[in-house]
C-alpha cells in the first residue's frame, strides 16, 4: 500500500519548511512511513473528490453551530464557526505510547504539587521552588490552605500543550490545569471527519474518541462527597452539574456539549443555591442535592463571599460547602498556581522531587523575569523571544519577539520592567508543521497539539487532542482568538487494528528512553 | 428539571404565541379597515390597546398617531423599544432558546433562527414593503412550523408541558383581550337574533378572523354571526382551540402533568388557582356570560391569568427552602 516514490495529485508540490519538523513528509519528501498508509489512503481520492469533501464537512459544521465567540470586537459576542482542516495530524502507536505516560506522569506531579502548597508545603521549605514565587502567583489561593478536595484530586481535567520541535521530540510548552477548554472540538471534528472520509476510517486503525463524556463522568462521580445532609441522593446516583458562565462565555457551546453528552444539567450561577454548607439546585421538582459541580467559571468569579464581590457568575457560600467537603468542585479552586508559567519552570523538578522518576516529556527553556539575571538576558534579547504573561491563555497578552515591531518590543520592555513577575520568556521554537489547505493547494502550516487528562481515582489519556493550526503563513500562534484553526488529530493503534496493550506499554519503555535521550 | 430551563420552556412559548398573534391581528386589521367606513381613529386604536401598549405608544408619540395606520403597524411589527412587537417578541423567543438549545430540537432552533435573521437581515424587510400581507402571513407560517416541529420533534415531558403551558396561558390571555377590546367597540349584545347593520357584521367577522376562527364558527352557527353567538363561541366553545375556555382547559391539563412529573401537584399555588377559573367557566352558560357582563367576565379571567402565571413562576421558577420546609 505504502507508495514507492513521491505522491502525486493531492500532496504533489508540497513543499516542508527547511526549519520545521513536518509531521507527513521527510525533508527528502517522501511521506514518514508511520503515516505513509494514512497518506496514500487520502491520495487515493484524488483532489477533485477532496474538494467536495471538504466543503460537506464545513456545511456540516456550520448547520450544527459548532462556534466560539470573539472577544474584543466591535460588536459583542459574534459567533465565528472555528475553521476546520480536512487533512488529519496523524500520530502513530510508537509515538503516542510516551506522550501518553509523559501526561500522566506530569499531571499527577502538579496535583501533588497543588496538594502540597495547600498543605505541608515541604516543596517550598526545602527550598525546590522558591516560596516568592508560589505565594505571588496570582493562581495561588492562600484562602485554600489545609483544604483537601475528594481523594486529594485537584486536577480532575488537564490540557497540556505539546510541541514538536524539529528533532521530531515532542515537548510541553504549557499546561492548562484550571478550565481547559476544546475537547468538544476533537469530538465535533472526529463526528464530522467520519462522515466524510469514512473509506480511510474503514482502513485504518484510529483510535476512536467517542468515550470521553462517559469517561469524565465516571471520574467526576467517583469522587462525589457522601457527606453532608442527605447524603447520597435517594435516587442512588450522585447529582452532576456542568456550571457555565452563560450564553456570552466564548466557550459556551462546548458547556452545553459536554453536559448534553455526559446527560447532566448544565447550570448557571442563579441555578444554584447553598444552604447548611451544601449546594443545592433549582429545580421544578424543589431543590435538589448538587454533589459535584464541573465548573466553567474561574475561580475569581466563583464565590463573592470569598474572591470577587462583584461577580454575578458566582455561586454565594459555594466555597464553605466546598472546604467542607459537601461539594465536588472540578476542577479543584486554586489550581492556577500550578499552571503559572513561571511556576512552568520547575514541573521537572517536582516530577523528580514527588514521584523519584525523570521526566518522560521535555519542556522549553524559559526565562524567569523576576530573576535578575533572566531578565536582564531577556530584555537584551527581546527581538528573539516569546514573552508571555505568567497568568494569561489563549494567545492573549504574548510578544512573538521576532516578529514585533520595534515599538512593540519597546512596549513589552516597558511592560517587563513594571512587573517582573507577570512574565516569563522562551527562545522561538520552530513548531512543526502539516499539509493544510489554503487556498486550493496544501502548504505546510504550524501545529500544536493539546491531549486531555481526565482524572478520577485513576488517570486516562484521550487518545487524540486538539491539533490546533497557524493557518496564516509564517505564523506561530495556533490560537482559535488569534487566526488558528483545527484539524482532526488520528492516534493510530496497531496496524492489525489490535489494541494490545502489552504491546503498547513496551513501545512506550523504548519511547521514554529516546525522549530522554533527546531532550 | 432546572427551574431556569423551565422558565426559558414557558417564555419560549409565549414569546412564539405573541408574535403570531400580532402578525395575525395586524394582517386582520388591515382588511377589515377597507371594508368598514370607521372615522380614522377607530380604525388602528384597538389593535394598540389589546396589545397593551396604549399608554406607552401615546407617551412616545401622541394619541393622534393612534390613527396612523403606517405608525401602528411599524410600532407593533419593528420597534425594538416596544417589548411585543414581533422583532421584539422573535429577539427574545430565540434567546430563551439559546439557553436551552440541549433541551429543543435542532428543528426548531434552526426554524426559529432563520426566522429572526429573515427579519433582521433577510428578505423581511423589503416584503414588509413590497407585500405586507404576505410579510405576516410568512411569520405566521414559520411560528406554525416552529409549534408543529415541537409537537412532532422532542419529548413529550416537562420541558414540552412547560412550553405547551406558556403558549396556551398567552392565548388564553390574547383572545380575552381581543374579544374584551373589539365587543367593547360594539356595545350592546343582549340583543341576539336582531338584524345588525353591514358594518357592525363586517366588525364581528373581522373579530373571528383575528382569532382564526371564521371557518369554525360556521361549523357551529348556520346564520349570519351577531354579537352574542360570536362572544359565546370565542369564550366557551369547548372544541374550538383558541378559546378562551379550550385553552385553559388544555393548560390544567398540562399543569395537572407538570403536578404528577414534579411530585409537587398538592402543594403549589397555581394548581387551585387554574382549577378553579376553569370550573367556573365549565359551569358558565352563554346566557350567564351575556348577561353578567362580558367585559366584567373577561376581566376576571384575564386577572386570574395573570396571577396563574405568577403563581407558576413562584412554584417551579424559583424553588426556596422556605417554600419546601
Amino acid at each position: 500500500m505504502s507508495p514507492s516514490n513521491v505522491p502525486s495529485g493531492v500532496f504533489s508540490g508540497y513543499q516542508p519548511l527547511a526549519d520545521a519538523y513536518d509531521e507527513t513528509f521527510a525533508a527528502t519528501g517522501e511521506p514518514r512511513a508511520e503515516v505513509a498508509d494514512v497518506i496514500a489512503e487520502i491520495e487515493q481520492l484524488g483532489p477533485a473528490e477532496l474538494a467536495k469533501r471538504r466543503k460537506l464537512a464545513n456545511g456540516a459544521f456550520l448547520r450544527s453551530g459548532i462556534t466560539f465567540t470573539v472577544y474584543g470586537e466591535q460588536q459583542a459576542g459574534i459567533e465565528r464557526i472555528f475553521p476546520f482542516d480536512l487533512i488529519p495530524r496523524v500520530i502513530d502507536a510508537n509515538a503516542w505510547a510516551p506522550i501518553e505516560r509523559g501526561l500522566e506522569q506530569r499531571v499527577q506531579a502538579l496535583d501533588l504539587f497543588l496538594a502540597d502548597v495547600y498543605g505541608e508545603q515541604r516543596i517550598l521549605t526545602e527550598g525546590i521552588i522558591p516560596r516568592e514565587l508560589v505565594e505571588g502567583s496570582a493562581g495561588y489561593l492562600p484562602a485554600m490552605r489545609g483544604i483537601r478536595p475528594h481523594s486529594d484530586v485537584h486536577i480532575h481535567i488537564a490540557g497540556i500543550d505539546l510541541i514538536r520541535k524539529p528533532d521530531g521530540s515532542f515537548a510541553v510548552l504549557e499546561d492548562n490545569v484550571r478550565t481547559p477548554s476544546g475537547v468538544s472540538y476533537v469530538l465535533e471534528n472526529r463526528a464530522v471527519m467520519k462522515r466524510v472520509l469514512s473509506e480511510v476510517f474503514t482502513r485504518t486503525p484510529v483510535r476512536a474518541v467517542d468515550q470521553y463524556p462517559a469517561r469524565l463522568r465516571d471520574a467526576l462521580t467517583e469522587l462525589a462527597p457522601t457527606s453532608g445532609p442527605l447524603g447520597a441522593n435517594p435516587d442512588g446516583d450522585p447529582v452532576v452539574v456542568v456550571l457555565t458562565p452563560g450564553r456570552f462565555n466564548s466557550a459556551y457551546f462546548e458547556h452545553s456539549f459536554l453536559a448534553r453528552r455526559m446527560g447532566c444539567s448544565l447550570v448557571e450561577a442563579s441555578d444554584l443555591v447553598v444552604h447548611d454548607d451544601t449546594v443545592w439546585v433549582k429545580d421544578t421538582s424543589g431543590l435538589r442535592r448538587v454533589h459535584v459541580i464541573y465548573r466553567r467559571v474561574d475561580d475569581d468569579f466563583i464565590d463573592p463571599e470569598v474572591f470577587r464581590e462583584d461577580s454575578l457568575l458566582g455561586v454565594p457560600g459555594l466555597v464553605r460547602a466546598y472546604a467542607r467537603g459537601n461539594v465536588t468542585v472540578a476542577n479543584a479552586l486554586g489550581n492556577g498556581v500550578a499552571d503559572d508559567k513561571a511556576i512552568y519552570p520547575f514541573v521537572p523538578e517536582m516530577i523528580r522531587f514527588y514521584l523519584s522518576e525523570e521526566p518522560v516529556l521535555g519542556q522549553i527553556e524559559t526565562f524567569l523575569c523576576a530573576r535578575d539575571d533572566d531578565r536582564k538576558r531577556v530584555l537584551d534579547d527581546l527581538g528573539r523571544m516569546v514573552v508571555k504573561a505568567v497568568d494569561a491563555s489563549g494567545g492573549y497578552g504574548m510578544l512573538m519577539g521576532p516578529q514585533a515591531s520595534q515599538a512593540e518590543l519597546e512596549e513589552f520592555a516597558g511592560r517587563i520592567k513594571a512587573n517582573p513577575r507577570g512574565y516569563i520568556a522562551q527562545p522561538l521554537i520552530e513548531l512543526s508543521t502539516c499539509p493544510t489547505w489554503i487556498d486550493g493547494q496544501l502548504v505546510p502550516r504550524r501545529v500544536d497539539l493539546r491531549p486531555y487528562i481526565v482524572r478520577g481515582k485513576s488517570s486516562w489519556v484521550l487518545p487524540s487532542g486538539l491539533s490546533r493550526v497557524a493557518l496564516v503563513e509564517g505564523s506561530y500562534v495556533v490560537n482559535s482568538s488569534q487566526g488558528g484553526g483545527s484539524k482532526d488529530t488520528w492516534v493510530l493503534g496497531d496496524s492489525d487494528g489490535g489494541r494490545a496493550r502489552g504491546q503498547t506499554q513496551q513501545q512506550s519503555q523504548a519511547g521514554q528512553q529516546q525522549e530522554s535521550n533527546q531532550s | 428539571m432546572i427551574s431556569r430551563v423551565a422558565e426559558s420552556c414557558f417564555w419560549l412559548h409565549r414569546y412564539i404565541e405573541r408574535a403570531d398573534n400580532t402578525a395575525r391581528l395586524l394582517r386582520v386589521n388591515r382588511s377589515f379597515v377597507l371594508d368598514v367606513p370607521l372615522p380614522a381613529k377607530n380604525r388602528w386604536r384597538p389593535v394598540i390597546v389589546v396589545s397593551g401598549e396604549e399608554k406607552r405608544f401615546t407617551e412616545r408619540f401622541s394619541v393622534d398617531a393612534m390613527s396612523d395606520s403606517q405608525k401602528v403597524q411599524h410600532y407593533l411589527t419593528w420597534d425594538e423599544d416596544n417589548p411585543v412587537s414581533i422583532v421584539s417578541s422573535i429577539r427574545w423567543a430565540r434567546e430563551n432558546a439559546r439557553t436551552i438549545r440541549e433541551v429543543i430540537s435542532v428543528e426548531m432552533w434552526e426554524v426559529l433562527n432563520d426566522l429572526w435573521h429573515w427579519l433582521r437581515t433577510g428578505p423581511g424587510p423589503a416584503l414588509y414593503g413590497e407585500d405586507r400581507d404576505e410579510f405576516y402571513q410568512w411569520i405566521q407560517s414559520q411560528n406554525a412550523l416552529f409549534q408543529g416541529l415541537c409537537q412532532n420533534t422532542v419529548l413529550h415531558e416537562q420541558p414540552f408541558d412547560f412550553m405547551h403551558l406558556g403558549m396556551l396561558l398567552e392565548r388564553a390571555g390574547q383572545s380575552a383581550r381581543i374579544i374584551d377590546v373589539e365587543h367593547h367597540a360594539l356595545g350592546d349584545l343582549t340583543s341576539s337574533g336582531t338584524a345588525e347593520s353591514a358594518p357592525e357584521a363586517a366588525h364581528w367577522l373581522a373579530l373571528l378572523h383575528m382569532c382564526s376562527a371564521y371557518e369554525p364558527f360556521f361549523k357551529r352557527n348556520r346564520r349570519a354571526p351577531h354579537g352574542g353567538a360570536v362572544i359565546a363561541f370565542l369564550v366557551l366553545e369547548p372544541r374550538f382551540p383558541r378559546s378562551v375556555l379550550y385553552c385553559l382547559d388544555q393548560a390544567w391539563n398540562y399543569l395537572r402533568r407538570v403536578g404528577a412529573s414534579t411530585g409537587r401537584g398538592g402543594e403549589v399555588e397555581s394548581a387551585p388557582l387554574l382549577a378553579d377559573l376553569v370550573a367556573s367557566m365549565h359551569t358558565q352558560s352563554r346566557k350567564e356570560l351575556l348577561s353578567a357582563g362580558v367585559h366584567q367576565e373577561l376581566t376576571r379571567v384575564i386577572d386570574a391569568t395573570t396571577a396563574i402565571c405568577e403563581a407558576i413562576s413562584d412554584d417551579y421558577f424559583n424553588p426556596t427552602f422556605s417554600a419546601l420546609s
